[in-house]
């Protein structure tokens, strides 16, 4: 047997780490879906009238919707009556400090590697910690608050700043740009909600650590980030969630808004069970994620380490609209065991002078499927734009799988797009090279899947870049590296 | 310290030794030479465990132990060391990254505990004084975008680092300007001791003038035809290797 | 007899079950009727919905009242033949109208290097029985079947086992109506075992009035060893319009190479070909220059299946848009689980010369094996300005620094031509169209 395939087997056969399930009370909505649900989830939240108004068009054209057809794997079964919308941990109150929150949820972030005590002391990151679906610990907020930004949930935001919410809701991510967006807007739980004021360079990377949790509930975040004028942002997602045999669905929807002269920078690193060695269990992870550069000069920028789920769906994408505006995508996906990644991005060039940057790195192990989708739209006054893409896959076993499927639109003569892509197998010479000096295979392994990411994993923030490669040796532990 | 006994190998089926006896004492300086496609880099290979590489006969003892029993990690941390006909480059991998987990595996078999970072970098800046190793290419990827002759200084570095047993050079010589030439056989020099060995593998006597082997050998069709002491590789450089071929009536060679 | 729709508003389709019954009653060979039945359960004539016809419209093609029954077939001079500028030297030639094979004005090869038959005489061929209607992506295209259910006659050729056919086999299709007619054309050919062959297509209208859409379906053979050339010359006139499917099946160490070039004043042109690589070793080259101009639109459409180890396949395209034209290019590399050890590398660049003119491509891989080296690449831009800059300090005027940098990207593709007079033929054609276009 090959020494590959000892990797392999070994990678099929290591356990989620983080798969553990926090006994917290909750306050769970029965499964189903219809109006009447829809109605308790905004009197939970104590949403104004507008709201679920708008909650319950999103539910019509949820109904109205179908199941993409597209996609390159076969789409399980969702049963949205089965899932129970609203869920969150009871005894609702507003903490001051951690010292007030619940030391069992405190212990299950220390579990996670990530103690908020710890990042907030060492790192200098505001945590706002989402467990399930409502916010207990928001952090660095006085901070905050100082320089006009705005940096707290979703339901925090409906109430204190509704005009804000009101004006951008739904503005990048329509409700029936797709099925799960509808649904989304329909049912949204929580999420985060940021608006960073004129002129203001948020200090501090901004960072919310979502965790699925109570059985049967189906996560529907909802984020809304605004950069006014020339103002930078940098935000973190960060997701672990623990092991559970049923599929979980999660369907959040994420949109971005920036202003003349403004940055957003977006990172994802995202971790959620990805299933058993069989491809029992594991999260859907079906995200709507869009940014538009609605002012000249502007620039959104997407970084995205996808490790986990059983399926992950997603283009995180940027509308061009503003001229000189800049889009960018960077991407790691790993599938292992019986996994599905179908994600990619789509760079929409409205504007004169836009520019766009792709690069995907896709690696595949054991039976892992990873594909990488995209579009480059040009339109017909979109002069001067301008794209990079680069896409690379990376094989490691026989029997996974490696696709790229780029849609390329120019409708200008003076656009120029460039689109390369390859897929190969893991270097064999490389991995004897490292052994030859001493380093086994799967540490060989991990290094040179490390390298091959590090275009991307160097977009991250320090401390996440850190994580991130963690997960990519915990993924491919054993897969590779 | 090495001991090759009737090794054969085969590479899909094809062989390509064909009975090699070899036996390498510490301190000692082992030059193989032969024309192209003797089997001279696929005796290389098979001692350093490359996969495609089948034994199909003989046996290679490594200070007592079974060689040809170890992955070719385990070979690497016993000390024997492959410095590559063909370094490979490894993007995104930093060298200096890829050192230290090196230096600390070889220390981890041996029962040592990892370097700290500062005696790891002193190790790093007296070898690379030593063997006269561009500090700025210690930050780079691995081997990425390194000239031919950066490659193969960086393959001597990393020996340095390692401190190996037995290192076999196969031929490091190739592609390499006389300058390279120089500070690359400088290097080798100083590593030079009692209680290690090396095995030169090369197609030209040039760069035994730099190194001086005890003994040369000339491999051909899997074979070692001839052994004798330096003056062996200057008289195949004056009368090439066909003489050879008809002296000993050898089969054609492989290919 | 023709049968037309009386009303030029119904679509195609739903006049189809009639027209159809009314051409070939409900006996005869059963193949039509399935083939029928499955292109309507593929949805009849596809629409923008349908992922591969996402950016080529082609209902307005089957609106104004087709008629599919053929007209007789008029008596075409050699005079006429000559005309049509297509002529090359040396070669053998097969004249072909509305898909009915002329031996009047034909050069037949020798009968003991290769087999040339209409395709409705040869059903006793033993290849007809192995190969008709066999390929494997037939089943997946609307337009395949189409033909399957509609197809009049076309050209059988076998190139026997060990034949070495010296001068290439030229088939010049000729395209005649009145009326608006959709003519099927389908063809058989077989490269037998070790044999060695050159086929080059061309088209062109005589003395049609109204316009011809073409619906052909060439399946071609490339058995064990077997080399086949094959080149499909698009330069017909303006009353053609294509929609070309060419399935090739390649068997163990067998050579196909494709060049297709699309230089016509066609409305619509689009190719779908296929390659499926069924056994080891083979190797593929596959070459295509395009110039989309007017309000054309051109559309390639390719894929080739890695379904065993060992095989290599290389991909290369081209295309000028200019004017209001549309070019589409869609090429995937597809490498089932056990094709190991493939090489597969697919290249599509793209000059848009005019303001109003689109481009759209797709590359494609889907991997399922691991020891793969498979590549793509796109680009869509202008000339160089470094190059066009260079060229002007050098003296050289701006247009004809542009037209010599344009046929410098164009004739990269047509340097591959292997047969002279071919590619003296494509290059005047293509300088032609690019020299009218950058000279404006």
């Amino acid at each position: 047997m090959s020494a590959e395939q000892d990797i392999l087997q070994e990678l099929a056969g290591r356990d989620y780490e983080f798969g553990f399930e926090t006994q917290i009370e909750m306050d769970i909505a029965p499964p189903g879906l219809n109006e009447d649900i829809i109605r308790f989830i905004s009197a939970k939240k104590q949403e104004p009238e507008w709201l679920l108004e708008w909650r319950l068009k999103g539910f019509q054209l949820f109904q109205k919707l179908s199941m993409p057809t597209w996609q390159n794997f076969k789409l399980p079964e969702v049963d949205f009556q089965g899932v129970s919308y609203y869920a969150a941990p009871k005894n609702q109150v507003k903490y001051n400090s951690l010292d007030e929150v619940d030391p069992e949820l405190l212990a299950t972030f220390a579990k996670l590697g990530i103690p908020l005590e710890e990042q907030k002391m060492l790192s200098g990151v505001a945590v706002d910690a989402v467990f399930d679906s409502i916010s207990v610990a928001t952090t660095f907020k006085a901070q905050l608050h100082e320089l006009g930004i705005i940096f707290c949930s979703f339901g925090e935001a409906v109430q204190e700043h509704p005009e804000l919410v009101k004006k951008y809701l739904g503005s990048v991510v329509p409700q029936a740009d797709n099925i799960y967006a509808a649904l989304n807007s329909a049912v949204f739980s929580d999420g985060s909600f940021v608006y960073i004021p004129k002129g203001v360079r948020c200090p501090m990377e901004l960072s919310t650590y979502f965790r699925i949790n109570a059985k049967n509930t189906g996560q529907f975040e909802r984020t809304l980030i605004i950069a006014d004028e020339g103002s930078y942002v940098s935000y973190l997602e960060g997701c672990t969630a623990p092991m559970r045999d049923e599929n979980q669905l999660h369907a959040a929807v994420v949109e971005l808004i920036a202003l003349d002269d403004s940055e957003i920078k977006y990172s994802t690193v995202q971790n959620w069970y990805p299933g058993d060695a069989d491809g029992k269990g594991g999260i859907y992870n079906f995200v709507t994620k869009r940014g538009i550069c609605k002012g000249k000069n502007s620039k959104i920028s997407w970084t995205q380490v996808e490790t986990g789920s059983a399926i992950t769906w997603k283009y995180p994408g940027v509308i061009l609209q503003g001229d000189n505006s800049i889009g960018e995508f960077y991407s790691v996906a790993v599938t292992s065991k019986r996994q599905v990644a179908d994600t990619g991005t789509k760079m929409v060039h409205i504007g004169k002078n836009t520019k766009s940057r792709i690069i995907s790195k896709g690696i595949s192990a054991i039976h892992g499927q990873n594909t990488y989708r995209g579009l480059v739209k040009v339109g017909p006054n979109a002069t001067n734009a301008r794209n990079f893409t680069q896409c690379d896959s990376l094989l490691i076993g026989d029997r996974c799988g490696a696709h790229t499927f780029p849609y390329i639109e120019s409708k200008n003569n003076t656009a120029m797009v460039e689109h390369e892509a390859t897929t190969s197998k893991i270097g064999e010479d490389q991995v004897f090279y490292l052994n030859q000096r001493g380093i086994d295979n799967e540490q060989a392994v991990n290094m040179i899947v490390n390298g091959y990411a590090k275009e991307v994993l160097n977009q991250l923030p320090m401390e996440f870049a850190v994580e991130a490669q963690k997960l990519l040796s915990i993924t491919l532990e054993g897969s590779v590296g | 310290m090495l001991n090759i006994k009737n090794l054969h190998a085969a590479v899909e089926g094809n062989a390509i030794l064909k009975g090699i006896n070899l036996n390498v004492k510490a301190g000692e300086v082992h030059a193989i030479m032969g024309p192209n496609g003797s089997g001279k880099s696929s005796l290389a290979s098979v001692l350093a465990g490359r996969e495609a590489y089948e034994v199909t006969e003989g046996s290679v003892d490594f200070d007592g132990k079974d060689l040809l029993d170890m992955s070719p990690e385990v070979r690497a941390r016993e000390g024997l060391f492959l410095a590559f006909q063909y370094p490979v480059e490894i993007p995104g991998v930093s060298n200096i990254n890829f050192l230290k987990t090196a230096v600390n595996e070889v220390r981890a078999y041996h029962g040592q505990p990892p370097m700290q970072a500062k005696a790891f970098l002193d190790m790093l800046k007296s070898k690379q004084k030593l063997m006269e190793f561009d500090a700025n290419l210690m930050n780079r990827s691995l081997n990425e975008g390194f000239s031919g002759g950066e490659k193969k200084r960086n393959d001597i570095f990393q020996m340095a680092m390692l401190e190996p047993k037995l290192a076999i050079m196969d031929e490091t010589d190739s592609g390499l300007d006389i300058d390279a030439l120089r500070i690359v056989s400088a290097g080798v020099n100083k590593l030079r001791g009692k209680d290690n060995a090396f095995i030169i593998i090369t197609h030209y006597q040039r760069l035994l003038e730099y190194i001086v082997p005890d003994f040369v050998h000339v491999l051909y069709n899997g074979r070692i035809v001839k052994s004798g002491t330096k003056e062996l590789a200057l008289e195949l450089e004056e009368k090439g290797y066909d003489w050879l071929k008809e002296d000993i009536r050898l089969e054609e060679p492989v290919q | 007899m023709t049968t037309t729709t009386s009303n030029t508003n119904i679509s195609f389709a739903e006049t189809l079950p009639a027209l159809f019954t009314a051409q070939f009653g409900n006996s005869g060979w059963p193949g039509r009727k399935t083939a029928l039945e499955r292109f309507q359960a593929l949805g009849g004539i596809p629409t923008v919905k349908t992922e591969d016809w996402k950016y080529t419209n082609v209902v307005p093609f089957f609106k104004n009242g087709l008629s599919i029954a053929l007209p007789e077939t008029p008596a075409i001079t050699a005079q006429q033949l000559e005309a049509t500028g297509l002529l090359l030297p040396d070669t053998y030639r097969l004249v072909l109208v509305n898909g009915v094979l002329q031996s009047a004005l034909s050069i037949l090869p020798p009968a003991t290097q290769v087999t040339v038959a209409r395709l409705s005489e040869a059903a006793s061929q033993p290849a007809y029985a192995q190969y008709f209607n066999k390929s494997k992506k037939l089943e997946e295209h609307h337009f395949a079947q189409l033909n399957t259910a509609l197809f009049n006659d076309g050209l059988f050729i076998e190139v026997k086992a060990k034949a070495q056919v010296e001068q290439p086999i030229h088939i010049i299709h000729l395209y005649h109506n009145n009326g608006n007619l959709l003519v099927n054309p389908r063809h058989l050919w077989v490269a037998q075992e070790g044999s060695e062959a050159k086929l080059i297509e061309s088209a062109a209208a005589v003395g049609t009035t109204g316009t011809v859409l073409v619906n052909s379906v060439a399946e071609a053979v490339v058995t064990e060893r077997a080399q086949l050339s094959h080149y499909q010359l698009q330069t017909g006139g303006a009353g053609l319009r294509f929609i070309n499917q060419t399935l090739v099946e390649q068997m163990g160490k067998s050579l196909y190479n494709n060049y297709t070039f699309t230089l016509s004043e066609s409305d619509l042109v689009r190719n779908n070909l296929n390659i499926s690589l069924d056994a080891e070793r083979t190797e593929t080259h596959l070459y295509g220059f395009y110039i989309a101009a007017g309000s054309q639109l051109v559309d390639n459409h390719s894929s080739v299946d890695h379904r065993m180890p060992h095989c290599e396949s290389n991909e290369l395209y081209r295309g000028v848009m200019m004017d209001k034209a549309t070019g589409v290019f869609n090429g995937k590399i597809f490498v089932h689980e056990d094709a190991q050890k493939t090489n597969a590398f697919q290249q599509n660049n793209n000059l848009v010369i005019s303001p109003s003119a689109s481009i759209y491509t797709k590359p494609q891989l889907e991997i399922y094996a691991d020891d793969v080296k498979c590549s793509h690449g796109t680009t869509i831009g202008q000339v160089s300005e470094d190059a066009l800059f260079y060229l002007k300090a050098r003296g050289i005027g701006d247009a004809e620094a542009r037209n010599m940098l344009v046929k410098a990207f164009a004739f990269d593709v047509t340097a591959q031509v292997k047969i002279p007079a071919v590619r003296k033929q494509v290059e005047q054609i293509a300088s032609r169209y690019l020299s009218v276009a950058t000279n404006n």
